[in-house]
């Protein structure tokens, strides 16, 4: 009676097309098999106690990392499928910044299952519209069960949001020390929207610069904004106090003239005029800015060697070369205006003082191996810098995502105010709770449910495995403690129960200060089922070779 | 002919069929068997609980979609009736932009009636006409079960554009998207021409990130570019005066033969000094127009405008949004009520279009560059689209095509009929009756003609995981009953009265999908020969 699955088998010698094509069951089992690969790969990477992978790209460069996203993105996955998945991560990524592996890994249990329901035939239609179903109700339930404000938890919450979230990764060992740095870092990047009155915590106004040497916990933040480059001639003074900041996105290198004029000269002192003339316009152009107060000359183009002299002599910084990016932060933080070019509007050249910016002092130090030049106490808004040390490029790399990870679970926290307890325990609550929802309701969306219900236990099975722990002991225990909070009201505080990885026991997890924010689970949710969804609808695949015009 | 002869086997198959003295007949059943497959193929996909099909390009480009007309269209079929089908949908797509997976599904239907007929030994012809017939009798059934909509009825176009939406992968934002979707299409009717409508007054923009949720439709225009601040140039624009210029703010380019000759020293001074006249006369004059807001266009020849222009353009504080695509200046123009302005010396402030802000919003990953408060704004909309990732994106674009063309329908041809079917079951009863009148081979005809239709009930029960034979025989009760309203309801499983229910579609969509179906099976009918030609 149901529409049979790969009954159009048999239509493929018929109709003629350029390409392969699969429909109906085979094309299901096909997207899940290639769905469960990718979560395979990632899934001993989740957790506490989950493992790194080392990915070798063939011109032979190394990444170590624990971090979904970025396993994911470095696989080159070829299955459309798979890569449906491959983009989850990254939109997790994007929109959370955590719990991309779990995303994954939910994504891929959820079809898996939903797979298993067509084969005993349930029509696809009926798994979604139940698998729908199942999501809005689990993203109210976390609202109005799990969620918890942050202001009733205390200060500790922040430090031990960024705990959890780093302590999967590589900096996990000395978590105390980062997860201070983290929140040090975002709380003082707070800015307050001129627009709305919103307050944002912007995680790109944070430096994060690499150095070897010294070990993880020589990391720290400095105060301002650091760039990673040394001042352009040995002659600058080190250190100028009350610097005002000239930030160019120009050329101050010999001026040559355009495309379309040609030099042409009869006369050998002709061609020494042109020279010197050559030099003057970029001479003239450098005088002017330092008449106009500038003492700290930022650039993104090059200064000629002979035009660094003019700088000296004035006792002046210049840098040549400064990041676009980290020129335009600048430029923001201390109020100056990035300048292109010295035009004004007579059709002559000159340089606006208003133009400058202010900083209380900038200096260039020695950090590590490398000069770096710091831009301190900055007139308008603050920008922090924070500097990881470390033995190797892959641990520096792999850190750097893990501070990147926390710094976004804290901005999270920040922003929504919202925690839940982790550990598995949302997920716990969530295959409970859903469980007895699917059977208050009489039709095929049920088993859809159930499905998805017991789905959610994938995660936390996972962190179970992955830290050699009892799985089925664990789970059966941390069941039957959330079936307790949600049935009895004296006990509603189990439902903060949840894994304890290095013990192997179940135990209140907010008391523990195991924290993520409640929207990194609920987008997490939302994100998988609908990626799920989207494979799900799939009953056809087809591959179209190439043309012919593109194989001769 | 090209396409039987990229597939080597199927070649010598066919090759060997020409030389067969039965040839015609089997030329007819190839013919049919392939533009069958098609229609199987789509199959799956009709009706709100369709599945949809993944489209893996050489390239490794993937696209997901459940729109008949683009899943032919992406999978190059190579056989030359099979080919027909494709095209049939693309002008279903034209004329009505919806239903172009029941036409090809139809037409398959069709097709296979046709095959019984044939094998029967009813001439070709005979067939060809009498579903001719039959097909102007089916318009008129359904003309005569048409309810007559009024513009005004906003409520009854919103029902038009979600039964369109309902079986696409956006179905669950149609709360959202109908009524944006029927916005639209009323705020670009012009009052004097009621029955004209451009869908290209109706500019859809994707952005990705955020999700569907998020799209809005904007009374005004939205450029899919930043503002060009390289120079710190304004973002943002109150009582703006816009100027949409199709002219370069850059130097002048020499021709490649010649050069301009420097000779002397003071000469390059000059020459930068030119430079810097040139494009401050340029400026100066953009600005004593009155204009605060410039649109460029896109050049080919060289930089439509450099830095030293953005630079001089961001000190006399005018906003600069570039890359203007030469096929949006007709839309961008008669949305602001300006003119496109082609040469600096036509700078006048009455060519200039005014609105009350222009500002750059972020969105999602990127910014666009929003103009709202036009004055005398012109018959035009934007719709803001957002998904969180290209698939989906792409997939609300085409679903929301497909809600404004059933309301463009809507527009040209006023009537609504109810979905779920029940029209092509009542369409069945009514042939079915009247095929009893007739004499002859005619009769045999009509009869398959309106069996043929209940390949719709038939696949929408299926592709819901109802039993189709059950619903099927209870619609044909229930028409018999006189109840032609009653219709397939996919959510609840059963058999209701689709008007209650809202579930109701354009008139024109299902008339033009039985004609142009229909057509194409005529013409199929009455090709007796491929002759390959080099």
């Amino acid at each position: 009676m149901l529409a049979q699955p790969g009954q159009q088998g048999g239509n493929n010698a018929r109709l003629q097309i350029q390409g392969e094509r699969q429909s109906g069951q085979d094309v299901r089992t096909q997207n899940a098999l290639a769905v469960s690969a990718i979560a395979n790969i990632v899934k001993t990477s989740l957790g506490p106690v989950g493992l790194d992978k080392m990915l070798v790209d063939d011109v032979g460069e190394v990444t170590v990392t624990n971090d979904g996203a970025t396993i994911l993105k470095l696989l080159e996955v070829e299955h459309p499928a798979a890569k449906i998945l491959v983009e989850l991560a990254e939109l997790q990524d994007a929109e959370v910044g955590d719990g991309t592996t779990s995303v994954v890994i939910l994504a891929a249990e959820l079809l898996k299952r939903a797979n298993e329901l067509v084969k005993n035939q349930i029509h696809p239609t009926n798994i979604i519209s139940g698998y729908r179903l199942a999501m809005r109700e689990a993203c109210k339930f976390i609202d109005a069960h799990m969620a918890i404000k942050t202001e009733t938890l205390g200060k500790e919450t922040l430090i031990n949001c960024a705990k959890t979230a780093m302590s999967s990764k590589i900096v996990g060992s000395d978590d105390d020390f980062f997860a201070q740095l983290v929140v040090d870092a975002m709380l003082s990047v707070k800015t307050i929207s001129e627009l709305n009155g919103n307050v944002l915590y912007p995680v790109q106004s944070i430096n994060v610069l690499k150095a070897h040497g010294k070990s993880a916990r020589e990391s720290c933040l400095l105060n301002g904004y650091a760039l990673n480059l040394a001042r352009a001639a040995q002659g600058m003074p080190r250190r100028v106090q009350q610097a005002k900041i000239a930030c160019l996105d120009m050329n101050l290198m010999k001026a040559r003239m355009m495309m379309g004029v040609q030099v042409l000269v009869s006369d050998p002192k002709e061609l020494e005029k042109i020279r010197e003339r050559e030099f003057d316009i970029t001479s003239e152009r450098i005088k002017m800015i330092l008449a106009a107060g500038a003492n700290v000359i930022l650039t993104t183009k090059g200064i000629d060697d002979t035009a660094l002299k003019y700088f000296v002599e004035a006792g002046a910084i210049a840098c040549r070369r400064v990041p676009k990016d980290d020129l335009k932060r600048i430029a923001k933080s201390t109020g100056a205006t990035v300048i292109v070019s010295m035009a004004d509007m007579e059709g002559n050249e000159t340089f606006d003082p208003s133009a400058l910016g202010y900083a209380e002092e900038v200096v260039e130090e020695r950090v590590a191996d490398d000069n770096m030049v710091m831009v301190k106490g900055s007139k308008l808004a603050r920008a922090t810098t924070m500097l990881l040390r470390g033995a190797n490029d892959y641990m520096l790399d792999e850190m750097d995502r893990a501070i990147h990870d926390s710094l976004c679970v804290v901005k999270r926290v920040l922003e929504s105010g919202k925690v839940v307890a982790g550990g598995g325990a949302v997920e716990a609550a969530l295959s409970v709770f859903l469980e007895n929802f699917a059977t208050t309701l009489g039709s095929r969306e049920q088993l859809a449910i159930g499905e998805f219900a017991n789905s959610a236990l994938v995660l936390p099975k996972t962190l179970a495995v992955n830290a050699a722990k009892d799985a089925t002991e664990l789970i059966a225990a941390l069941r039957a403690f959330h079936y307790k909070a949600q049935t009895s009201p004296d006990c509603k505080h189990m439902a903060q129960f949840g894994l304890d990885l290095v013990e192997g026991k179940v135990r209140n997890n907010v008391e523990a200060g195991v924290l993520e924010p409640s929207m990194s689970k609920v987008k997490m949710i939302q994100f998988a089922t609908e990626a799920a969804i989207t494979i799900l609808r799939i009953d056809d695949l087809i591959r179209l070779q190439p043309s012919q015009d593109d194989q001769e | 002919m090209a396409g039987t002869s990229s597939k080597p086997p199927v070649q010598k198959k066919t090759n060997e069929l020409y030389r067969e003295s039965a040839r015609k007949k089997d030329v007819r059943t190839t013919n049919i068997e392939a533009a069958k497959a098609v229609a199987d193929a789509v199959r799956t996909s009709l009706g709100p609980r369709g599945m949809d099909k993944m489209v893996a390009s050489p390239n490794g480009e993937v696209i997901i979609t459940n729109d008949g007309a683009t899943i032919l269209q992406k999978m190059t079929v190579t056989q030359p009736a099979a080919k027909m089908l494709v095209e049939l949908s693309k002008s279903q797509d034209v004329v009505a932009g919806d239903g172009t997976t029941s036409v090809v599904v139809i037409c398959g239907a069709l097709l296979k009636k046709a095959q019984e007929l044939l094998d029967k030994g009813v001439h070709p012809t005979v067939i060809s006409d009498s579903f001719n017939k039959a097909a102007q009798k089916a318009c008129e059934v359904l003309e005569s079960v048409a309810i007559p909509v009024d513009l005004e009825d906003r409520e009854a176009l919103l029902k038009a554009a979600t039964t369109s939406l309902s079986s696409k992968v956006v179905s669950q934002y149609s709360s959202l998207l109908s009524p944006m979707a029927v916005d639209a299409v009323l705020k670009v009717i012009d009052p004097e021409r009621p029955n004209l409508l451009d869908l290209n007054d109706i500019r859809v923009i994707t952005k990705a990130g955020g999700t569907v949720d998020d799209s809005e439709m904007v009374d005004g225009i939205v450029f899919d570019q930043k503002a060009a601040k390289a120079a710190g140039g304004p973002g943002r624009m109150e009582n703006a005066k816009i100027g949409l210029i199709q002219f370069c703010i850059s130097p002048p380019k020499s021709d490649l033969e010649n050069n301009v000759i420097v000779s002397d020293y003071t000469q390059m001074d000059r020459v930068y000094k030119e430079e810097r006249n040139y494009i401050l006369g340029i400026v100066k004059k953009i600005k004593a127009s009155g204009c605060n807001v410039l649109l460029i266009q896109k050049s080919i020849l060289r930089d439509a405008v450099t830095d030293l222009a953005l630079h001089y353009l961001a000190k006399a504080k005018i906003m600069v949004v570039r890359d203007i695509e030469r096929s949006e200046i007709e839309f961008i123009s008669k949305t602001l009520n300006c003119l496109p302005i082609a040469h600096v010396d036509h700078m006048k402030p009455e060519k200039l279009g005014t609105a009350e802000l222009v500002e750059e919003v972020e969105v999602g990953k990127g910014r666009v560059v929003k103009v709202t408060g036009i004055v005398s704004k012109g018959r035009t909309t934007t719709v803001l689209l957002r998904g969180s990732n290209k698939l989906v994106l792409e997939e609300a674009d085409r679903s929301l095509h497909d809600a404004l063309c059933v309301i463009r329908c809507l527009v040209n041809k006023r009537f609504l009929i109810t979905g779920g079917s029940s029209p092509e079951t009542e369409i069945f009863y009514q042939l079915s009756q009247w095929s009893k009148t007739l004499m002859g081979m005619e009769s045999y005809c009509v009869r398959a003609f309106a069996e043929a239709l209940e390949v719709v009930p038939y696949t929408l029960s299926e592709n819901a995981g109802l039993n189709p034979i059950q619903m099927v025989t209870e619609l044909r009760k229930l028409h018999a009953q006189g109840q032609k309203y009653a219709g397939i309801n996919v959510k609840k499983g059963c058999i209701t009265n689709m008007l209650e229910e809202n579930v109701v579609q354009p008139l024109l969509v299902t008339t033009s999908a039985i004609t142009l179906a229909t057509e194409t099976v005529r013409m199929i009918m009455k090709i007796d020969d491929i002759v390959p030609t080099r």
